[in-house]
């Protein structure tokens, strides 16, 4: 007996030293020599294997005598991503850069993992002229406080998509973009029949969900610090009474928390739904083109909803000044030139420069309103802050699930909201 | 086919000894002691780093603060105060039970009831085929069964409705509702595995003699006083088999929540394990999914003791 | 004579009884069967139909200008082959391990006496009851230390112990006969002759329904992969299709119903072969408690 519990406690002892040992790990080496650069990126899909090894070999070959490292990170959704990348760094391995967007930015600040680049854009020149090609709502929502946390390469706005062959045959002029929300759902009554829905929003995130509605009543789901939840206030409920009506006159199905919308759009089953340049790609590789784009009706107010991407430098690097030159080259006009893409394999994302912009518009790239992807985010205000705590995934989930609850007829809309309030308020904070 | 000693699991947890038939049988030799050390090891070694010490370390962490990234920081007992703060635990307990209990329930019942139909004359390549139909889904990945569920449980487009609709039924909100997600989950858990309780079930059926049965049949009882007094008394070990590995199973159902309803509306659909899963990676807050996964053991425990302590007054051992 | 003619009537009603009891159970198992299997048929439909607007006619028929094409561009959107290749040697691997361990242990349990018996046993047991969802991330922490997070090493190694294998092959030696076992202890074999030459050749049906059980297990698990993987090209096939049905990847169901497809079809093939000696196996193993 006796020697059985010596046995438990220097198990018990070397349980302990193995949990201990999960922080002395972590300052185990990066990629090593100063030459290597280790970019982490979410390999979402062929796209993204492709842009990211494009990016490697043109920067090598631009930088010689240098390398790039990449690691690609699996994830079905932003959250997995950001849950593996995690697990990456627990595990001891330290990326010099990690592929992110705006809603990672306050996961990577709060957890000390960030090096802003406020002071090296004040300095640098070249960074100062691709800053002057790229639209000031992109840094912004690419910013936790104070802190700016990378130059984004590209990012997604949301418009509203909707069947330009849906509309003609329903007799409907084509959207200008000036419409407002009562003149929105008039239109999208109209499209609505037995077998097709006026407009439809994914169930699965909130951007393009909820939010971009919830910014043209001139609101945000957390404070302007991103400190506190502000699910129940009034525009977040002006909002969801709206959407919420939609479903209950048929226009809108409920929205299922699976994410087959860009199939039902082509098939002609939804007449309109809301989504970011991203879904280009399949669409157009599908062969599908009887579509365009417009602005998401005005509500008290408009305000574009974007999310940016970029290649923020993580503060353990050893090597800041190459993952500087990364990032600036990964932004550079030669890179997001070379990607614009094709008619039917497009770039998956809008390009942060003005000028790849324009040239895409050239290239002929449906749809026919492309130039509205920039435009939006350069003409017109847009939302900040991107609504995305530290906890972003949980904080996303919460709220599918609570406006599920809404949405499904289950809660009323404000009965909801203050659950999704509640529920929000250990996720959302800043201690 | 029954074992002599099959008695001895259900004694064995209980008692913590080893039933007495073993022991006779190998009474003469008491030194098996360095060979039974060789033949435990490999087995000792997977116990030791991949049950053991993660065990401890889950205890451990459990009275830490961690979000992977930064240094633990000690947090005493404040994980276990949590729990009774959350008010999504209970939610998330409750939905997981009712989904565990339906799930079970199926499997044993409905289970049984194909197992014993397969067993009514037929010709055999029809019987062949049922049985390999049953089996199917069970072979397939759990996000591969979910995926196609999802297609298919559509409110608008989906084919259950479909057809749900032939019968006048209006379309259900299966995934966007908090009264039928739940449902949707037992539907696509119990088609997965209800293939591997058949499976126990024929080869628990095969191993009642004919004799017994046909004795009876000549004795000119029905079909259903044959079945309630000689086939399932005989079956009873078998059905407790399953009891004891569907309810297990049925308490770790993960991937069709996870695709599926990604555990909504609310909290209704959202079982344990994704529970755990969420805080740990979504929330990023070690310590307290560490508290939440000890109460899982601890619900497991409880429930397979008691269903030892009951199975004594229904199971039946020849 | 009225006796026999008494007994000749209620065998008469006995037997049409009977019918009618058969052609209902017929009607009950044709219904499951249908339910059951009808979800694959619609998968593979989709897997050869050109576009998605196959999918959404109802009621559903066979696809007008059936295809491959979607087959080909599952392995555009992701690296289908190497997914595979990563999910036959986890879920192998994991089987023939746990074949060792639980065989070995079973054999200890069974057949041989010693000291703490009952109590290692009733660990075991209780093994059953910490689910591996459990103590992920300590063992995420482990595999870490261990530097084999990210690698094929981190999925097989976590199952090596089953509580579920020992107690199966552990029910399994108990049945077989003592005499066995004293016929070769007076022709002299010690435990490792007594376990390779007269147990092991004896226990075929038992590891082939472990075997059976353990890779399909494996073969489809989401969960430890979700956590011990973050590159794709070491993912395995539950991830994988998930990652073909991700937002980015594809907008085509076609595609994804071919992944599945794809992912299915292996393993029904074998089921298909093999399922009557399953049957028949899991049957000789016993599985009861």
């Amino acid at each position: 007996m006796k020697h059985s519990t010596k046995r438990i406690a220097a198990i018990a002892i070397a349980a302990a030293l193995a949990v201990a040992g999960l922080s002395a790990c972590s300052t185990s080496g990066s990629s090593g020599g100063s030459k290597t650069i280790d970019v982490a990126y979410w390999n979402y899909g062929p796209g993204a294997v492709t842009n990211n090894t494009n990016l490697q070999k043109s920067f090598e070959k631009a930088h010689p005598g240098e390398k790039v490292v990449l690691t690609p990170i699996a994830g079905g959704g932003w959250g997995e991503y950001v849950a593996n990348l995690a697990t990456l760094i627990a595990s001891g391995k330290h990326p010099d850069i990690a592929f992110m967007a705006s809603e990672g930015v306050k996961f990577l600040d709060q957890n000390n993992l960030l090096f802003p680049i406020n002071s090296l854009l004040k300095t640098d020149p070249e960074a100062k002229k691709i800053q002057a090609d790229m639209a000031p709502g992109l840094l912004k929502s690419f910013s936790a406080g104070k802190d700016i946390a990378s130059l984004p390469f590209g990012f997604n706005d949301f418009v509203i998509y909707y069947n330009t062959d849906i509309f003609k045959a329903a007799g409907i002029p084509a959207p200008t973009g000036d419409w407002t929300w009562p003149q929105f759902e008039a239109v999208a009554k109209q499209l609505t029949t037995s077998t097709r829905y006026g407009y439809a929003w994914t169930g699965t995130e909130i951007a393009p969900g909820v939010l971009p509605w919830i910014a043209n009543q001139g609101g945000n789901l957390v404070s302007s610090d991103v400190c506190k939840p502000t699910a129940n206030s009034a525009p977040v409920v002006a909002t969801y009474t709206f959407l919420n009506d939609l479903i209950k006159q048929g226009i809108s199905p409920a929205p299922p928390a699976s994410n087959d919308l860009i199939s039902q759009f082509e098939n002609g089953k939804i007449a309109m739904f809301g989504a970011g340049r991203y879904v280009l790609p399949s669409m157009l590789g599908a062969g599908f083109t009887s579509f365009d784009i417009t602005r998401y009706p005005t509500g008290s107010t408009y305000q574009t909803t974007l999310g940016a991407g970029g290649y923020p430098i993580l503060k353990s690097s050893k090597n800041t000044d190459l993952a500087w030159e990364f990032q600036k080259y990964a932004a550079s006009a030669a890179v997001q030139d070379a990607e614009i893409g094709t008619k039917t394999a497009p770039y998956d994302s809008v390009p942060s420069l003005r000028s790849t912009m324009v040239k895409t518009v050239a290239a002929g790239i449906p749809p026919a309103n492309s130039k509205l992807y920039y435009d939006a985010v350069d003409n017109y205000k847009t939302l900040a802050p991107f609504p995305a705590p530290a906890k972003y995934t949980q904080f996303e989930s919460a709220v599918i699930s609570d406006s599920q609850l809404i949405f499904g007829g289950n809660d009323t809309v404000q009965q909801g909201l203050d659950q999704l309030q509640k529920d929000l308020e250990p996720i959302v904070t800043c201690n | 086919m029954s074992l002599p000693s099959a008695r001895g699991i259900g004694g064995g947890v209980l008692r913590g000894v080893t039933p007495g038939s073993e022991r006779t049988a190998t009474k003469k030799r008491r030194g098996d002691g360095l060979a039974a050390a060789g033949f435990l090891a490999p087995s000792g070694v997977g116990f030791l780093l991949f049950v053991l010490i993660p065990t401890i370390g889950v205890v451990l962490l459990s009275f830490f603060d961690w979000n992977l990234l930064s240094p633990p920081t000690f947090a005493g007992g404040d994980n276990y105060l949590q729990l009774f703060k959350d008010h999504h635990l209970l939610a998330v307990f409750g939905s997981t039970t009712y989904m565990a209990v339906a799930i079970l329930a199926i499997n044993i019942v409905v289970g049984l009831l194909l197992a014993v139909l397969l067993e009514v004359r037929m010709p055999r390549w029809i019987r062949a085929f049922f049985r390999l139909s049953f089996l199917f889904p069970f072979v397939v990945s759990s996000s591969a069964v979910a995926l196609i569920w999802r297609f298919l449980l559509d409110k608008d487009f989906g084919l259950v409705n479909y057809w749900l609709g032939f019968l006048g039924i209006p379309h259900i909100n299966w995934l966007g509702s908090t009264a039928w997600a739940p449902v949707a989950i037992i539907i696509v858990n119990s088609w997965k595995t209800i293939g591997f309780s058949i499976l126990v079930y024929i080869a628990g059926l095969q191993g009642i003699p004919n004799e017994i049965r046909e004795a009876a049949i000549v004795d000119g009882a029905n079909a259903w006083t044959r079945f309630w007094r000689i086939t399932f008394p005989l079956l009873s070990p078998t059905v407790f088999f399953l009891l004891v590995i569907n309810t297990i199973n049925a308490f770790q159902v993960f991937a069709e929540p996870r695709v599926l309803t990604q555990g909504g509306p609310g909290d209704s659909s959202r079982t344990i394990v994704e529970y755990i899963y969420d805080t740990a990676f979504q929330g990023f807050d070690i310590g307290y999914a560490s508290t939440v996964g000890l109460t899982l053991v601890a619900l497991l425990v409880v429930l397979t003791l008691i269903q030892f302590r009951l199975s004594r007054r229904w199971t039946f051992y020849e | 004579m009225t006796a026999i003619r008494t007994t000749a009537t209620r065998q008469r009603s006995y037997r049409s009884r009977e019918v009618l009891l058969r052609v209902l159970a017929f009607v009950v198992l044709a219904v499951a069967a249908v339910a059951i299997v009808a979800p694959f048929l619609w998968v593979f439909r989709g897997a050869i139909s050109p576009t998605d607007a196959e999918l959404y006619r109802l009621p559903p028929g066979l696809p007008t200008n059936p295809t491959f094409g979607n087959f080909g561009k599952v392995f555009q959107q992701v690296p289908f082959a190497q997914f595979a290749l990563n999910s036959i040697i986890v879920a192998t691997s994991i089987t023939l391990l746990q074949l060792v361990t639980s065989s070995t242990a079973g054999y200890a349990f069974a057949r041989l006496n010693f000291r703490g018996k009952g109590l290692a046993f009733t660990i075991v047991i209780g093994g059953l009851m910490v689910p591996l969802q459990v103590t992920i991330v300590p063992l995420f922490l482990i595999m870490t230390n261990l530097g084999l997070t990210n690698t094929l090493w981190a999925l097989i190694l976590p199952p090596m112990f089953s509580a579920f294998g020992i107690f199966l092959m552990r029910q399994h030696f108990l049945s077989l006969p003592k005499e066995l076992e004293e016929a070769a202890r007076i022709d002299g074999a010690g435990h490792l002759r007594m376990f390779f030459q007269v147990m092991l050749p004896l226990s075929g049906p038992a590891l082939a329904t472990l075997a059976i059980l353990t890779f399909t297990y494996w073969w489809n698990d989401l969960f430890v992969p979700l956590v011990m993987i973050s590159s794709v090209n070491q993912e395995t096939l539950p991830v994988g299709l998930v990652l073909l049905a991700g937002r980015y990847s594809t907008g085509s169901l076609g595609t994804i119903a071919a992944g599945i497809t794809m992912a299915i079809i292996p393993v029904l093939i074998v089921f298909v072969i093999a399922q009557r000696w399953i049957v028949q196996s899991i049957a000789s193993s016993g599985l009861k408690i």
